[in-house]
């Protein structure tokens, strides 16, 4: 029941909404069968009609009897107003006539499905649908189009699968596998030729078989796409349709309620419509659905085509040319209304439902409980409203191998609000790929992440916001022997870096909180041309081989050259016969030079340029570790961030952001407070006693000596009063405390301990509060003369005991 | 400040000087051991310090054409000469010496850093050339004239200036003056001029600088349609046309034709003259009019062709750069076996191998620019009959209308002989009644003499249209020529630079080979 009640609400909600466009219920039947019979237009004689009334009495109404019984009740009756539980004799009144009508549509059409004219709502009391719709305007602006509310309402929905008519409850049949290793024929002893023949003649046949696979899978994929529908076409459901004309509405459509999808009214899948109703009155089609929906016309207006339920509420248009009916305006509605007989016209009663109210929570939740699931072919859609999930989850898409459901191929979540800015997880199951996806505004500026396991040096690509970087890092892909990073935009036209590690070394005298570092075996680096220098001074790509102490340097080609210089430096340092070291040697540089130069040549020049090389290795060194560690802290972060997931709430947000909540309750507080300190400021001490007197008359000043007289000692006695009452309750507490501790003297020996510790505690508390009342007594003391004579002072300057002013004056 | 060096002997600088310079100020250490052993090039040097060495008289410097930054302060130098082969310069000190004007830094256009600190200089002058300096230090000097900041202003990189200690710097006005006059000035005199400073400055001075900005502004101004007309010319004469888009030629025909201008003081020649100046100036018009469009054409050809030629080549480069990127590969991984492979036969083998792929990657190359130079030729050839076309159908063209011309002379000295017969028959008759300028008069004293002085009229006039044909023929001729020329030139240029380009490469990697076969075997 809970499925139909909210389906019937969100259908008042939608007809709200469309109601303007004239949106119509359409309850249609699939595969209609031609109408034969039509209205008959001839008057009945008095006789006839007995006759009939006869017929239509003996007719069975099946009504309710088709609704599925529907469990689960979680509607709390109780709370629901009286127009749920009971029928108004007009809404009786109204039931009768629909039965009428309904005796009358079956003795005609004994063909056609039964109406669905008054379900029973959810306290068991019959209703008839068209006032079960009543029209609401929201103040949401996504609700004002039917596209958005319309997926809103799908949102809001829920499918159950209804119970199959045909077979209730069948066990699922075990499928049986075709049989995979089919034995192969023996094979003759023959000729070479016959068995180059028979190759060939069974490679044929392998093409053939191949091919038969295949048509064979095409057959199976047309399968899975649609099986046999048992009751094709027999199925009644409930749709909702939007009639042109309102609110710049073009021309008619369909809407599926549980997808929030349009259709054509010319859409194949629509195989015909049963009844239409709006909340105002309730149509049958008399036309042929023979060609589904495509040949009608829904002009309601028309009696041939449409049978009305009601006389004079319906406000459709009667075409007056029957080819071209869609461009008639309302004025003409309206005239038509003013002619027809009102005598005959019994109008809809008023709906009984409430009115629907959605809050912002709600809405904001779209689904029930925040959560939605739905079920595709080899795919799975879950859906979550934002900040339901701690994580900041929104939806996620399964994919699956099989129709069953059970072999995932790949997930892919998406989310919101997340503090770290990720957008989009996607985990390939096959290869057990994961990549996170973000939004700009990470603080390591990622983009993409992808990676099989969260632990250094495993293969991974991290890709980068790179004008977010410093150095312009675009892309760092690592595999478990080699990181390369691609780099842009750099002052240093640095374009790419390679580093091959090698092993790691086994140091067993360094301690283990110690990092080890791989071994750096390569390093080669790529540069943009550089076009302030001239290409043969250019270095295209230098490779750092540092466990062959080699540098090679490869320069860039000159515009108008194939071929580009090439440098060689052996770093390895060589200590000569007598023991010097050797700085430079001619065969420690090999270089080829497009076109020589002169001072290339120099020893100098090339020492020169090895020191240069010497320190750039150092400093490629350092950026290749440091990288390693910028690796290792991006997984340190994103570990972090995984495990805390924080959301961001926007500051404009009042109900999450707790901070502006308790911002704002401090502020409502201390208004609050100043309130009502306002209001005792504007106690008036004289009104109990100007009271007594008649009203509206001035004071006389014998009147107000006596007045400001009465005043003052009232509240000296009301001074001495609580003094009184203080002083009462301190003797009061401290004979007590005599009375506890001359008896614990008398049962001292006798007690037990945790009486003891009863009576020590009953001690120390009596003590505070002997302590705070003689506190209280004193301020009392201290304060009761100012208050005195304040209240004097007060009272000497009200303008209503002006009077006493006079005396001193 | 009495300076010790007064009291010593002026040192002249010669070689030994600038070579102990040069090795004390080179590279120290294990470079400098280096440097010893290969000894330096004085223009491989970029920086020279020469202070404190007593030095009277620039010189000897020629040889350090790479300088960038030299240091002669603290000198005895009363000319600044010697500089200028020094192109290169940045940075010049020439502070503590004896100088007295500014003069010998027309060549130091790169010159940034100048630092004339304490001498004897009274006027800012000669620095034109100088438009990237930057800093310009002139203080301890003695210049008293403050008009000499003027100058300063057009020097449009101009940050810092230090004029403290001159004779203008006691002037009340001092700062403000500068201020105003330099408002790009970020340093006056070692300290950052602030932007208080600045609009006080400006606010005080604002009028003259106003006026000064006018009249700048104004030969700016000048001097920009001057330039724009020299374009306008320049791009006229490559068309060969120049001077032809109005009444130029024709007023040159009349510039050295003293009998024509007499004549026409005639009656009725003033209207004729008129009328042909007017359709003479039509047709050259017209000249110049053909000329800009066919400059345009030509272009558009020589524009096409040469894009398509660079197309071409840079097709055949990244061809030829893709084939030696292959080699590089296969050769460096057999080189590498080479060095691993122990057996000699098969070293041997190898590297045959390798010399084999060295000359079969040679005969690649070289096919392909066989190629490329077959291609080339067979376009320019296209484009050189295409443009000799071109430019002998301008010529025709051309001539016909210069013929249009010269009939319209012809016309016109028909005309001028029958007025000045009929004249001249009314002056023997008697019956002229007009006035005659005197000149004019003495022509007419027989038929042969007036008849002479109308033919040589006309002799000029076709002269001048003749040597204005000539000129644009040859000129045009000449043009084409060498415009082939250059192409076929510059195709062969690059020919023989690319096959030797090939052949170095060839040979280094022959020899990598090589060496290693001896390394090899030393092994």
């Amino acid at each position: 029941m809970e499925v139909l009640r909210e389906k019937v609400e969100e259908e008042e909600e939608a007809e709200r909404e469309e109601a303007a466009e004239r949106a119509e219920w359409a309850r249609t039947e699939k595969m209609m069968r031609p109408v034969e019979v039509r209205k008959e237009e001839t008057t009945l004689t008095q006789e006839m009609l007995r006759d009939l009334e006869k017929k239509l009495s003996e007719i069975q109404i099946p009504i309710s009897a088709e609704l599925p019984a529907f469990t689960e009740d979680t509607i709390d009756i109780s709370k629901l107003p009286v127009s749920y539980k009971t029928n108004t004799p007009k809404e009786e009144h109204l039931l009768q006539v629909a039965d009428n009508f309904s005796r009358q549509y079956s003795h005609l059409c004994p063909d056609r499905v039964p109406l669905f004219l008054h379900p029973l709502n959810e306290c068991e009391v019959p209703k008839f649908v068209s006032t079960t719709l009543r029209p609401t305007l929201m103040p949401y602006p996504e609700l004002y189009n039917w596209d958005s509310c319309a997926q809103f309402v799908s949102d809001f929905l829920t499918m159950v699968p209804l119970p199959d008519p045909l077979k209730p409850t069948i066990k699922r049949e075990e499928k049986v596998l075709p049989k995979k290793y089919t034995i192969r024929p023996p094979r003759d002893l023959c000729s070479r030729f016959e068995q180059e023949q028979e190759v060939k003649k069974q490679q044929e046949i392998r093409a053939q078989e191949k091919q038969q696979l295949r048509e064979e899978e095409e057959r199976l994929m047309e399968a899975e796409k649609a099986k046999p529908d048992a009751l094709h076409g027999l199925r009644v459901h409930s749709w909702v349709l939007v009639l042109s004309g309102k609110r710049e509405v073009p021309e008619n459509f369909f809407i599926d309620a549980f997808t929030g999808h349009s259709y054509s009214t010319q859409d194949e899948r629509f195989l015909g419509i049963e009844s239409l109703w709006n909340h105002k009155n309730y149509w049958i089609n008399m036309q042929d659905c023979w060609n589904c929906c495509k040949d009608l016309i829904f002009d309601l207006g028309d009696p041939v085509r449409w049978e009305y339920m009601l006389l004079g509420t319906d406000k459709s248009q009667l075409s007056l040319t029957e080819e071209d009916d869609s461009g008639i305006n309302d004025e003409d509605d309206v005239e038509n209304l003013g002619k027809e007989d009102e005598d005959k016209s019994f109008d809809m009663p008023h709906s009984w439902v409430e009115q629907i109210e959605i809050s912002p929570e709600a809405f904001e939740t779209r689904c029930p409980n925040g959560k939605k699931v739905i079920q595709y072919k080899r795919a799975k859609l879950e859906k979550w409203a934002p900040y339901l999930n701690s994580n900041g989850l929104v939806s996620r898409l399964t994919t699956y191998e099989d129709l069953e459901c059970t072999n995932i191929l790949e997930i892919k979540e998406w989310y919101q609000n997340r503090e770290d800015m990720l957008e989009l997880k996607h985990i390939n199951k096959t290869t057990d790929l994961k990549t996170d996806y973000f939004k700009p505004g990470h603080p390591q500026a990622l983009r993409v992440h992808s990676y099989k396991s969260m632990q250094p040096e495993m293969d991974r690509v991290i890709e980068f916001y790179e004008t977010a970087r410093v150095d312009g890092l675009i892309k760092r892909e690592e595999t478990a022997r080699t990181m390369t990073e691609y780099y842009r935009g750099r002052p240093d036209f640095l374009s790419y870096r390679h580093a091959n590690f090698g092993p790691r070394v086994k140091k067993l005298t360094l301690s283990s909180a110690e990092s080890n570092p791989r071994p750096i075996v390569k390093i080669t680096e790529r540069f943009f041309r550089n076009p302030a220098k001239p290409a043969e001074e250019d270095v295209a790509e230098r490779v750092f081989l540092l466990a062959e102490e080699r540098i090679q340097l490869r320069y860039h080609c000159r515009d108008d050259h194939i071929t580009a210089s090439k440098r060689e430096f052996l770093r390895r340092t060589e200590v000569d016969s007598k023991g010097n070291k050797i700085i430079m040697t001619p065969d420690m540089c090999i270089s080829f030079e497009v076109e020589p130069m002169e001072h290339t040549k120099k020893l100098l020049y090339q020492y020169e340029a090895m020191m240069h090389l010497k320190r750039e290795e150092k400093l490629s060194r350092h950026q290749v570790w440091e990288s390693e560690l910028e690796v290792l802290e991006i997984l340190k972060l994103r570990e972090e961030e995984e495990a805390v997931h924080t959301l961001t709430i926007s500051i404009y947000d009042t109900k999450r952001n707790e901070k502006s909540k308790e911002y704002r309750e401090a502020m409502e507080r201390v208004m609050h407070e100043e309130h009502l300190r306002q209001v005792e400021t504007q106690l008036d001490y004289l009104a109990p006693f100007l009271a007594q007197l008649p009203p509206g008359e001035k004071l006389t000043r014998w009147q107000a000596v006596r007045l400001k007289d009465e005043c003052l000692s009232d509240f000296k006695q009301r001074l001495i009063n609580k003094a009184n009452l203080i002083q009462a309750r301190f003797e009061k507490e401290t004979q007590e405390l005599q009375k506890k501790q001359q008896w614990y003297q008398e049962n001292q020996v006798t007690l037990t301990p945790e009486d003891e510790d009863l009576y020590l505690s009953y001690c120390s508390q009596a003590m505070f509060r002997i302590r705070i009342l003689e506190q209280r007594l004193n301020r009392h003391k201290e304060l009761a003369p100012l208050k005195y004579l304040a209240l004097e002072e007060k009272l000497y300057k009200d303008p209503r005991l002006g009077e006493l002013q006079k005396i001193f004056a | 400040m009495n300076r010790l060096c007064d009291s010593m002997e002026p040192r002249v600088m010669d070689d030994d000087m600038l070579k102990l310079a040069v090795g004390e100020q080179g590279p120290q250490e294990e470079a400098g051991q280096l440097a010893k052993q290969e000894g330096i090039l004085f223009k491989d040097v970029l920086s020279l310090q020469l202070d404190f060495q007593n030095i009277l008289r620039i010189d000897n410097l020629w040889q350090f054409e790479n300088l960038r930054k030299l240091q002669l302060d603290n000198n005895i130098i009363e000319k600044i000469e010697g500089l200028e082969n020094l192109t290169h310069l940045v940075w010049l000190d020439l502070s503590f010496n004896n100088i007295e004007t500014i003069e010998g830094l027309d060549t130091l256009v790169n010159l940034e850093d100048l630092s004339l600190f304490n001498n004897r200089i009274s006027k800012i002058d000669s620095l034109d050339a100088l438009v990237k300096l930057q800093v310009l230090s002139l203080g301890n000097n003695q210049i008293d004239n403050m008009m000499n900041i003027i100058y300063l202003r057009r020097f449009k990189c101009l940050r810092t200036l230090s004029l403290s200690g001159n004779p203008i710097s006691e002037a009340e006005d001092y700062k403000m003056f500068i201020c105003a006059y330099l408002p790009d000035l970020v340093y006056l005199d070692f300290r950052r001029i602030d932007d208080h400073t600045k609009e006080l400055a400006e606010a005080k001075h604002q009028y003259s600088i106003d006026e000064l900005k006018h009249q700048e502004n104004l030969m700016q101004v000048r001097l920009e349609d001057e330039q724009a007309r020299q374009e306008e010319l320049e791009k006229h004469k490559t068309a060969f046309v120049e001077h032809l888009n109005g009444s130029f030629l024709f007023d040159s025909m009349y510039a050295e034709d003293s009998e024509g201008n007499k004549l026409s003081y005639l009656p009725g020649v003033s209207e004729l003259l008129e009328a042909y100046k007017d359709k003479f100036v039509i047709i050259c018009v017209n000249i110049f009019e053909y000329g800009l469009k066919q400059q345009e054409k030509r272009k558009i050809e020589l524009d096409t062709f040469s894009e398509c030629v660079h197309e071409a080549i840079q097709e055949n480069q990244e061809q030829g750069k893709r084939k030696i990127a292959q080699f590089e590969e296969k050769h460096l991984s057999s080189l590498s076996a080479i060095r691993e492979e122990s057996e000699l036969p098969n070293v041997e083998k190898k590297i045959l191998e390798c010399s084999a792929d060295i000359s079969e990657l040679f005969n690649e190359l070289m096919m392909l620019e066989m190629q490329l130079v077959e291609q080339l030729e067979e376009t320019i050839n296209m484009f050189e009959r295409n443009i000799v076309d071109m430019v002998g159908l301008f010529i025709e063209n051309v001539q016909s209308l210069m013929a249009q011309c010269r009939d319209l002379e012809n016309h016109h000295h028909e005309k001028l002989l029958e007025i000045s017969l009929s004249t001249l028959e009314k002056i023997v008759m008697g019956d002229l009644d007009e006035d005659l300028p005197d000149d004019l008069r003495a022509l007419f004293v027989n038929k042969d003499t007036i008849v002479n002085a109308v033919g040589a009229s006309h002799d000029i006039h076709l002269l001048k249209i003749d040597n204005r044909e000539g000129e644009l023929v040859t000129r045009i001729n000449s043009w084409c020529t060498r415009l082939v020329d250059k192409i076929h030139k510059d195709e062969i240029m690059r020919n023989r630079k690319r096959v030797k380009e090939i052949n170095q490469y060839i040979d280094h990697m022959q020899s990598e080979l090589d060496n290693l076969e001896y390394g090899d075997i030393l092994d």
